[in-house]
Protein backbone atom coordinates (compact mmCIF):
# COMPACT_ATOMS: atom_id res chain seq x y z
CA UNK A 1 0.00 0.00 0.00
CA UNK A 2 1.28 3.48 -1.04
CA UNK A 3 1.99 5.46 2.21
CA UNK A 4 3.94 8.36 0.45
CA UNK A 5 5.14 10.22 -2.61
CA UNK A 6 7.45 12.69 -2.76
CA UNK A 7 7.99 15.19 -5.17
CA UNK A 8 11.56 16.45 -4.43
CA UNK A 9 12.67 19.73 -5.77
CA UNK A 10 16.62 19.00 -6.54
CA UNK A 11 18.69 16.03 -6.89
CA UNK A 12 19.98 16.72 -2.80
CA UNK A 13 16.19 16.54 -2.03
CA UNK A 14 15.84 13.31 -4.40
CA UNK A 15 19.13 11.14 -2.44
CA UNK A 16 17.52 13.02 1.02
CA UNK A 17 14.01 11.48 0.00
CA UNK A 18 15.26 7.93 -1.37
CA UNK A 19 17.73 7.27 2.34
CA UNK A 20 14.69 8.39 4.47
CA UNK A 21 11.52 6.42 2.79
CA UNK A 22 11.37 2.87 3.27
CA UNK A 23 10.95 1.07 0.19
CA UNK A 24 11.21 3.92 -2.40
CA UNK A 25 10.78 3.48 -5.77
CA UNK A 26 11.63 6.14 -8.16
CA UNK A 27 9.03 7.50 -10.88
CA UNK A 28 10.10 9.84 -14.13
CA UNK A 29 7.77 9.39 -16.92
CA UNK A 30 4.93 7.06 -15.04
CA UNK A 31 5.20 4.60 -17.77
CA UNK A 32 6.31 1.74 -16.12
CA UNK A 33 5.92 2.62 -12.37
CA UNK A 34 2.17 3.36 -12.64
CA UNK A 35 0.86 0.64 -14.00
CA UNK A 36 2.29 -1.62 -11.70
CA UNK A 37 0.71 0.71 -9.23
CA UNK A 38 -2.72 0.29 -10.83
CA UNK A 39 -2.30 -3.75 -10.76
CA UNK A 40 -1.43 -3.70 -7.30
CA UNK A 41 1.55 -5.72 -8.30
CA UNK A 42 3.61 -3.22 -6.64
CA UNK A 43 6.36 -4.16 -4.13
CA UNK A 44 7.03 -0.13 -2.72
CA UNK A 45 5.45 1.78 -0.17
CA UNK A 46 6.71 5.29 -1.31
CA UNK A 47 7.06 6.91 -4.68
CA UNK A 48 9.94 9.30 -5.40
CA UNK A 49 9.08 11.83 -8.16
CA UNK A 50 11.69 13.09 -10.10
CA UNK A 51 9.37 15.07 -12.03
CA UNK A 52 10.89 18.18 -10.66
CA UNK A 53 14.03 17.43 -9.31
CA UNK A 54 15.87 19.40 -12.19
CA UNK A 55 16.74 16.29 -14.45
CA UNK A 56 15.92 17.53 -17.57
CA UNK A 57 17.20 19.41 -20.48
CA UNK A 58 19.51 18.82 -23.29
CA UNK A 59 22.54 20.97 -23.79
CA UNK A 60 24.26 20.26 -27.19
CA UNK A 61 28.45 21.56 -27.14
CA UNK A 62 30.87 20.53 -29.26
CA UNK A 63 29.49 18.03 -31.14
CA UNK A 64 28.20 16.60 -27.88
CA UNK A 65 24.91 16.05 -26.98
CA UNK A 66 23.94 15.74 -22.59
CA UNK A 67 20.67 15.02 -21.85
CA UNK A 68 19.25 15.12 -18.94
CA UNK A 69 17.92 12.21 -17.55
CA UNK A 70 14.16 12.93 -17.18
CA UNK A 71 13.80 14.53 -20.57
CA UNK A 72 10.93 12.91 -22.31
CA UNK A 73 11.55 11.27 -25.30
CA UNK A 74 9.52 14.00 -26.67
CA UNK A 75 11.68 16.47 -25.86
CA UNK A 76 14.76 14.86 -27.55
CA UNK A 77 12.57 14.43 -30.73
CA UNK A 78 11.90 18.28 -30.91
CA UNK A 79 15.41 18.83 -30.47
CA UNK A 80 17.32 19.64 -33.91
CA UNK A 81 20.46 18.29 -33.46
CA UNK A 82 19.00 14.91 -32.30
CA UNK A 83 16.94 14.43 -35.41
CA UNK A 84 18.58 11.57 -36.25
CA UNK A 85 17.03 9.61 -33.35
CA UNK A 86 13.62 10.21 -34.26
CA UNK A 87 12.93 7.43 -36.68
CA UNK A 88 13.90 5.46 -33.53
CA UNK A 89 11.40 7.17 -31.23
CA UNK A 90 8.52 6.93 -33.24
CA UNK A 91 8.92 3.27 -32.64
CA UNK A 92 8.60 3.54 -29.18
CA UNK A 93 5.27 3.53 -27.46
CA UNK A 94 2.96 6.20 -28.51
CA UNK A 95 2.95 10.54 -28.77
CA UNK A 96 1.06 10.42 -26.18
CA UNK A 97 3.68 7.97 -24.13
CA UNK A 98 6.50 9.47 -25.74
CA UNK A 99 5.15 13.52 -23.74
CA UNK A 100 5.77 11.28 -20.53
CA UNK A 101 7.90 8.49 -20.94
CA UNK A 102 11.79 9.54 -19.65
CA UNK A 103 15.54 8.60 -21.11
CA UNK A 104 16.58 7.52 -17.98
CA UNK A 105 13.44 5.05 -17.35
CA UNK A 106 13.98 3.85 -21.11
CA UNK A 107 17.20 2.26 -19.47
CA UNK A 108 15.30 0.66 -16.53
CA UNK A 109 12.12 -1.09 -18.17
CA UNK A 110 12.58 -4.59 -18.72
CA UNK A 111 13.41 -6.40 -21.80
CA UNK A 112 11.30 -6.51 -24.94
CA UNK A 113 11.03 -3.03 -23.89
CA UNK A 114 13.48 -0.01 -23.79
CA UNK A 115 14.56 0.64 -27.08
CA UNK A 116 16.61 3.94 -26.53
CA UNK A 117 19.00 2.05 -24.49
CA UNK A 118 20.00 -0.26 -27.77
CA UNK A 119 20.30 3.41 -29.48
CA UNK A 120 22.47 4.58 -26.90
CA UNK A 121 25.14 1.80 -27.16
CA UNK A 122 25.78 2.41 -30.58
CA UNK A 123 26.10 5.90 -29.86
CA UNK A 124 28.77 4.91 -27.22
CA UNK A 125 26.27 6.64 -24.79
CA UNK A 126 27.91 7.11 -21.25
CA UNK A 127 25.52 7.95 -18.06
CA UNK A 128 25.77 10.00 -14.96
CA UNK A 129 25.14 8.30 -11.74
CA UNK A 130 25.02 10.06 -8.35
CA UNK A 131 24.58 8.75 -4.92
CA UNK A 132 24.27 11.69 -2.90
CA UNK A 133 28.25 12.28 -2.34
CA UNK A 134 29.42 11.62 -5.41
CA UNK A 135 28.87 10.64 -9.11
CA UNK A 136 30.59 8.60 -11.36
CA UNK A 137 30.32 7.89 -15.09
CA UNK A 138 29.40 4.66 -16.47
CA UNK A 139 29.26 3.32 -20.41
CA UNK A 140 25.25 2.87 -21.23
CA UNK A 141 26.31 -1.14 -21.92
CA UNK A 142 27.64 -1.77 -18.60
CA UNK A 143 24.96 0.25 -16.62
CA UNK A 144 22.01 -1.54 -18.38
CA UNK A 145 23.81 -4.91 -17.27
CA UNK A 146 24.04 -4.49 -13.51
CA UNK A 147 21.37 -3.10 -11.20
CA UNK A 148 22.00 -0.09 -9.66
CA UNK A 149 22.29 0.21 -5.49
CA UNK A 150 18.95 1.65 -3.43
CA UNK A 151 20.57 4.92 -3.35
CA UNK A 152 21.99 5.60 -6.96
CA UNK A 153 20.19 7.88 -9.75
CA UNK A 154 21.20 8.00 -13.15
CA UNK A 155 20.97 11.93 -13.65
CA UNK A 156 22.53 12.62 -17.18
CA UNK A 157 23.07 10.55 -20.35
CA UNK A 158 26.01 12.01 -22.68
CA UNK A 159 27.11 10.88 -26.33
CA UNK A 160 29.00 12.29 -29.20
CA UNK A 161 26.93 13.12 -31.88
CA UNK A 162 27.70 10.63 -34.65
CA UNK A 163 29.05 11.78 -37.81
CA UNK A 164 25.75 12.51 -40.27
CA UNK A 165 24.14 9.36 -42.09
CA UNK A 166 26.29 7.04 -39.84
CA UNK A 167 23.49 6.19 -37.07
CA UNK A 168 20.88 3.43 -38.46
CA UNK A 169 18.03 1.86 -36.82
CA UNK A 170 15.51 -0.90 -37.14
CA UNK A 171 13.44 -2.38 -35.41
CA UNK A 172 10.64 -5.94 -35.77
CA UNK A 173 7.63 -5.44 -33.49
CA UNK A 174 4.14 -7.53 -34.13
CA UNK A 175 2.56 -4.21 -34.80
CA UNK A 176 3.87 -1.33 -37.28
CA UNK A 177 3.82 1.20 -34.09
CA UNK A 178 3.08 0.67 -30.53
CA UNK A 179 4.92 -2.49 -29.93
CA UNK A 180 7.89 -3.67 -27.74
CA UNK A 181 10.79 -5.30 -29.66
CA UNK A 182 11.03 -8.41 -31.26
CA UNK A 183 14.43 -7.36 -32.50
CA UNK A 184 16.08 -4.06 -31.95
CA UNK A 185 19.16 -3.57 -34.23
CA UNK A 186 20.95 0.16 -34.05
CA UNK A 187 24.58 1.12 -35.23
CA UNK A 188 27.09 3.43 -36.19
CA UNK A 189 29.55 2.60 -38.68
CA UNK A 190 32.54 4.47 -40.43
CA UNK A 191 33.54 3.39 -43.64
CA UNK A 192 36.59 4.41 -44.92
CA UNK A 193 36.70 3.73 -48.85
CA UNK A 194 33.68 1.11 -48.55
CA UNK A 195 36.08 -0.44 -45.78
CA UNK A 196 34.65 -0.62 -42.17
CA UNK A 197 36.99 0.94 -39.66
CA UNK A 198 35.15 1.49 -36.61
CA UNK A 199 31.45 0.33 -35.97
CA UNK A 200 29.10 0.15 -32.89
CA UNK A 201 26.15 -2.17 -32.74
CA UNK A 202 23.55 -2.36 -29.95
CA UNK A 203 20.49 -5.11 -30.05
CA UNK A 204 17.33 -4.75 -28.24
CA UNK A 205 14.73 -7.58 -27.32
CA UNK A 206 17.07 -10.49 -27.13
CA UNK A 207 18.65 -10.80 -24.52
CA UNK A 208 17.91 -9.91 -20.42
CA UNK A 209 19.06 -6.50 -21.27
CA UNK A 210 20.03 -4.06 -24.35
CA UNK A 211 23.50 -5.41 -25.87
CA UNK A 212 26.26 -4.53 -27.38
CA UNK A 213 27.26 -6.95 -30.51
CA UNK A 214 30.72 -6.99 -29.98
CA UNK A 215 31.25 -10.43 -32.39
CA UNK A 216 29.30 -8.84 -34.99
CA UNK A 217 31.51 -5.74 -34.44
CA UNK A 218 34.43 -7.83 -34.36
CA UNK A 219 33.82 -9.96 -37.65
CA UNK A 220 33.25 -6.49 -39.33
CA UNK A 221 35.54 -4.51 -38.20
CA UNK A 222 38.34 -4.29 -41.59
CA UNK A 223 35.73 -5.89 -43.80
CA UNK A 224 33.95 -3.78 -46.47
CA UNK A 225 30.24 -2.93 -46.00
CA UNK A 226 28.75 -5.11 -48.74
CA UNK A 227 26.12 -7.74 -48.27
CA UNK A 228 28.36 -10.72 -48.16
CA UNK A 229 30.60 -9.25 -45.41
CA UNK A 230 27.56 -8.03 -43.51
CA UNK A 231 26.15 -11.34 -43.24
CA UNK A 232 28.93 -13.25 -42.86
CA UNK A 233 29.76 -10.93 -39.68
CA UNK A 234 26.02 -10.69 -38.46
CA UNK A 235 25.92 -14.40 -38.14
CA UNK A 236 28.04 -13.99 -34.96
CA UNK A 237 25.54 -12.28 -33.00
CA UNK A 238 24.50 -15.98 -31.79
CA UNK A 239 27.85 -15.42 -29.22
CA UNK A 240 26.08 -12.04 -28.40
CA UNK A 241 22.81 -12.88 -27.53
CA UNK A 242 20.63 -14.59 -25.18
CA UNK A 243 16.60 -14.20 -26.02
CA UNK A 244 13.82 -15.62 -24.20
CA UNK A 245 10.29 -16.34 -25.11
CA UNK A 246 7.65 -14.07 -24.44
CA UNK A 247 4.45 -13.31 -26.00
CA UNK A 248 5.79 -11.36 -29.05
CA UNK A 249 8.32 -14.02 -30.04
CA UNK A 250 9.75 -17.18 -29.20
CA UNK A 251 13.34 -17.25 -28.27
CA UNK A 252 14.40 -19.55 -31.25
CA UNK A 253 12.79 -16.69 -33.80
CA UNK A 254 14.77 -14.19 -32.15
CA UNK A 255 17.78 -16.22 -32.56
CA UNK A 256 16.69 -16.95 -36.52
CA UNK A 257 16.01 -13.23 -37.46
CA UNK A 258 18.64 -11.26 -35.44
CA UNK A 259 21.09 -11.50 -38.21
CA UNK A 260 18.73 -10.60 -40.63
CA UNK A 261 18.07 -7.33 -39.14
CA UNK A 262 21.65 -6.55 -38.33
CA UNK A 263 21.89 -7.40 -41.92
CA UNK A 264 19.08 -4.51 -42.88
CA UNK A 265 19.78 -2.08 -40.12
CA UNK A 266 23.76 -2.13 -41.55
CA UNK A 267 22.84 -1.81 -45.66
CA UNK A 268 19.09 -0.92 -45.72
CA UNK A 269 18.39 -4.43 -47.83
CA UNK B 1 -2.79 7.31 5.30
CA UNK B 2 -2.45 10.90 5.13
CA UNK B 3 -3.83 12.48 2.59
CA UNK B 4 -2.39 15.55 0.56
CA UNK B 5 -4.05 18.52 -1.40
CA UNK B 6 -3.53 19.31 -5.02
CA UNK B 7 -4.39 21.87 -7.30
CA UNK B 8 -5.09 21.56 -10.72
CA UNK B 9 -6.80 23.88 -13.26
CA UNK B 10 -9.08 21.30 -15.03
CA UNK B 11 -10.82 23.01 -18.10
CA UNK B 12 -10.03 26.27 -17.08
CA UNK B 13 -11.51 26.20 -13.39
CA UNK B 14 -8.96 25.85 -10.61
CA UNK B 15 -9.72 22.98 -8.32
CA UNK B 16 -8.44 21.77 -5.21
CA UNK B 17 -8.50 18.09 -4.49
CA UNK B 18 -7.15 16.08 -1.88
CA UNK B 19 -6.51 12.86 -2.36
CA UNK B 20 -4.82 9.42 -1.10
CA UNK B 21 -1.16 8.49 -1.81
CA UNK B 22 -0.91 7.51 -5.68
CA UNK B 23 -4.20 8.64 -6.76
CA UNK B 24 -3.69 9.16 -10.31
CA UNK B 25 -5.33 11.67 -12.46
CA UNK B 26 -8.10 9.61 -14.09
CA UNK B 27 -9.22 8.87 -10.31
CA UNK B 28 -9.63 12.55 -9.83
CA UNK B 29 -11.41 13.46 -13.23
CA UNK B 30 -13.82 10.61 -13.17
CA UNK B 31 -14.47 9.94 -9.47
CA UNK B 32 -13.40 13.57 -7.80
CA UNK B 33 -14.51 15.80 -10.88
CA UNK B 34 -17.45 13.78 -11.99
CA UNK B 35 -15.82 13.97 -15.22
CA UNK B 36 -16.45 10.81 -16.35
CA UNK B 37 -16.14 11.54 -20.58
CA UNK B 38 -12.63 10.27 -19.86
CA UNK B 39 -12.56 6.96 -20.21
CA UNK B 40 -10.78 3.92 -17.74
CA UNK B 41 -9.97 1.22 -20.61
CA UNK B 42 -6.24 -0.62 -19.26
CA UNK B 43 -4.80 1.27 -16.77
CA UNK B 44 -1.84 0.32 -17.77
CA UNK B 45 -1.21 2.59 -20.69
CA UNK B 46 -1.48 0.72 -23.19
CA UNK B 47 -4.82 1.78 -25.01
CA UNK B 48 -5.82 5.26 -24.61
CA UNK B 49 -8.76 5.72 -23.56
CA UNK B 50 -7.88 8.08 -20.91
CA UNK B 51 -6.01 10.53 -23.06
CA UNK B 52 -6.11 14.20 -21.43
CA UNK B 53 -3.83 17.13 -22.26
CA UNK B 54 -1.88 18.06 -19.56
CA UNK B 55 0.17 21.62 -19.86
CA UNK B 56 -0.92 20.75 -23.27
CA UNK B 57 0.46 17.87 -24.18
CA UNK B 58 -1.31 14.30 -24.68
CA UNK B 59 -1.07 12.34 -21.54
CA UNK B 60 -2.49 9.19 -20.23
CA UNK B 61 -4.32 10.04 -17.01
CA UNK B 62 -4.26 6.73 -15.95
CA UNK B 63 -0.37 7.03 -15.45
CA UNK B 64 0.01 10.00 -14.01
CA UNK B 65 -0.08 9.89 -9.65
CA UNK B 66 -1.39 13.37 -9.12
CA UNK B 67 1.19 14.20 -6.62
CA UNK B 68 3.55 14.61 -9.09
CA UNK B 69 1.54 16.82 -11.07
CA UNK B 70 0.46 19.40 -8.55
CA UNK B 71 -0.03 22.69 -10.05
CA UNK B 72 -0.46 21.46 -13.55
CA UNK B 73 -3.21 22.88 -16.38
CA UNK B 74 -5.58 19.76 -17.55
CA UNK B 75 -8.03 19.22 -20.57
CA UNK B 76 -10.80 16.81 -20.84
CA UNK B 77 -12.89 15.88 -23.60
CA UNK B 78 -15.37 17.98 -21.63
CA UNK B 79 -13.52 21.08 -21.68
CA UNK B 80 -12.80 20.49 -25.46
CA UNK B 81 -16.90 20.68 -26.00
CA UNK B 82 -18.09 24.16 -26.77
CA UNK B 83 -21.30 25.80 -24.50
CA UNK B 84 -23.31 25.24 -27.41
CA UNK B 85 -23.00 23.32 -30.85
CA UNK B 86 -19.88 20.94 -30.99
CA UNK B 87 -15.66 21.49 -31.62
CA UNK B 88 -14.74 20.92 -35.09
CA UNK B 89 -13.04 17.77 -34.36
CA UNK B 90 -15.94 16.24 -32.75
CA UNK B 91 -18.64 17.13 -35.91
CA UNK B 92 -15.71 15.76 -38.32
CA UNK B 93 -15.78 12.43 -36.12
CA UNK B 94 -19.73 12.63 -36.07
CA UNK B 95 -20.26 13.07 -39.55
CA UNK B 96 -17.83 10.54 -40.88
CA UNK B 97 -18.57 8.06 -38.77
CA UNK B 98 -15.66 7.31 -37.02
CA UNK B 99 -17.40 6.30 -33.70
CA UNK B 100 -19.64 3.36 -33.14
CA UNK B 101 -19.69 2.20 -29.10
CA UNK B 102 -17.95 5.20 -28.50
CA UNK B 103 -16.09 3.89 -25.86
CA UNK B 104 -12.26 5.22 -27.56
CA UNK B 105 -13.93 8.26 -28.79
CA UNK B 106 -12.79 10.55 -26.29
CA UNK B 107 -9.58 9.57 -26.21
CA UNK B 108 -8.78 9.54 -30.16
CA UNK B 109 -10.20 12.97 -29.79
CA UNK B 110 -7.90 14.25 -27.07
CA UNK B 111 -5.27 12.84 -29.18
CA UNK B 112 -6.71 14.57 -31.68
CA UNK B 113 -6.71 18.01 -30.53
CA UNK B 114 -2.77 17.41 -29.44
CA UNK B 115 -2.00 16.54 -32.74
CA UNK B 116 -3.77 19.87 -34.25
CA UNK B 117 -2.17 21.99 -32.06
CA UNK B 118 0.91 20.95 -33.11
CA UNK B 119 0.32 20.35 -36.63
CA UNK B 120 -2.60 21.89 -38.15
CA UNK B 121 -1.70 20.54 -41.70
CA UNK B 122 -1.00 17.00 -41.11
CA UNK B 123 -0.30 14.43 -43.63
CA UNK B 124 -1.96 11.02 -43.55
CA UNK B 125 0.80 9.22 -41.58
CA UNK B 126 0.95 12.00 -39.21
CA UNK B 127 -2.72 11.15 -38.42
CA UNK B 128 -2.31 7.65 -38.11
CA UNK B 129 0.95 7.90 -35.55
CA UNK B 130 -1.13 10.32 -33.76
CA UNK B 131 -3.67 7.83 -32.51
CA UNK B 132 -1.21 5.05 -32.47
CA UNK B 133 -1.22 4.95 -28.86
CA UNK B 134 -5.47 4.73 -29.25
CA UNK B 135 -7.16 1.27 -29.55
CA UNK B 136 -10.86 0.92 -31.09
CA UNK B 137 -12.49 -2.24 -31.41
CA UNK B 138 -15.30 -0.81 -33.79
CA UNK B 139 -14.19 0.80 -36.43
CA UNK B 140 -11.09 -0.48 -37.81
CA UNK B 141 -9.53 2.81 -37.46
CA UNK B 142 -9.83 3.97 -41.44
CA UNK B 143 -12.81 6.25 -40.91
CA UNK B 144 -11.28 7.93 -37.90
CA UNK B 145 -8.06 8.80 -39.69
CA UNK B 146 -10.53 10.40 -42.15
CA UNK B 147 -12.05 12.34 -39.27
CA UNK B 148 -8.74 13.63 -38.56
CA UNK B 149 -7.96 14.87 -41.49
CA UNK B 150 -11.24 16.20 -42.31
CA UNK B 151 -11.21 18.03 -38.35
CA UNK B 152 -7.81 19.22 -39.79
CA UNK B 153 -9.39 20.83 -42.42
CA UNK B 154 -12.55 22.34 -40.94
CA UNK B 155 -10.17 24.02 -38.56
CA UNK B 156 -7.91 25.49 -41.03
CA UNK B 157 -10.82 26.76 -43.19
CA UNK B 158 -12.28 27.89 -39.64
CA UNK B 159 -9.28 30.17 -39.25
CA UNK B 160 -8.73 31.11 -42.89
CA UNK B 161 -12.75 32.54 -41.99
CA UNK B 162 -11.66 34.33 -39.57
CA UNK B 163 -8.88 35.95 -40.45
CA UNK B 164 -10.49 37.26 -43.82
Amino acid sequence: MLHTVATPGSLAETHTALSTLGSARIIAGGTAVTPTLNAGTDDFTSLVSLRRAGLSGIAIKDGSAAIGAVTTLAEIGDEPALGFLVPALETIGSPTIRNMATIGGNLFVRQPYGDLAACLIALGATATVSDGTTTRIEPVEKLVASPLKSNEIVTQVSFALPAEGSFKFTKAGRKAMNTAAIVTVASVVITSDGVVSQCRIGLGGVARSAVRARSVEQALTGRPLDRASVEEAAKQAAHDIDPADDSYASAWYRGRVTPVHIRRALIGE
Amino acid sequence: MKHSVISLTINGAERQVLVAPGTTLIDVLRDNQGLSGTRRGCDQGACGACTVLVDGKTMMSCLLPVETIDGATVGTIEGLTPMEGLHPIQEAFLEGFATQCGFCTPGMIMATAGLLDKNPNPTRDDAVRAISGNICRCTGYESIIDAVLDAAARMRAAKRAKAA
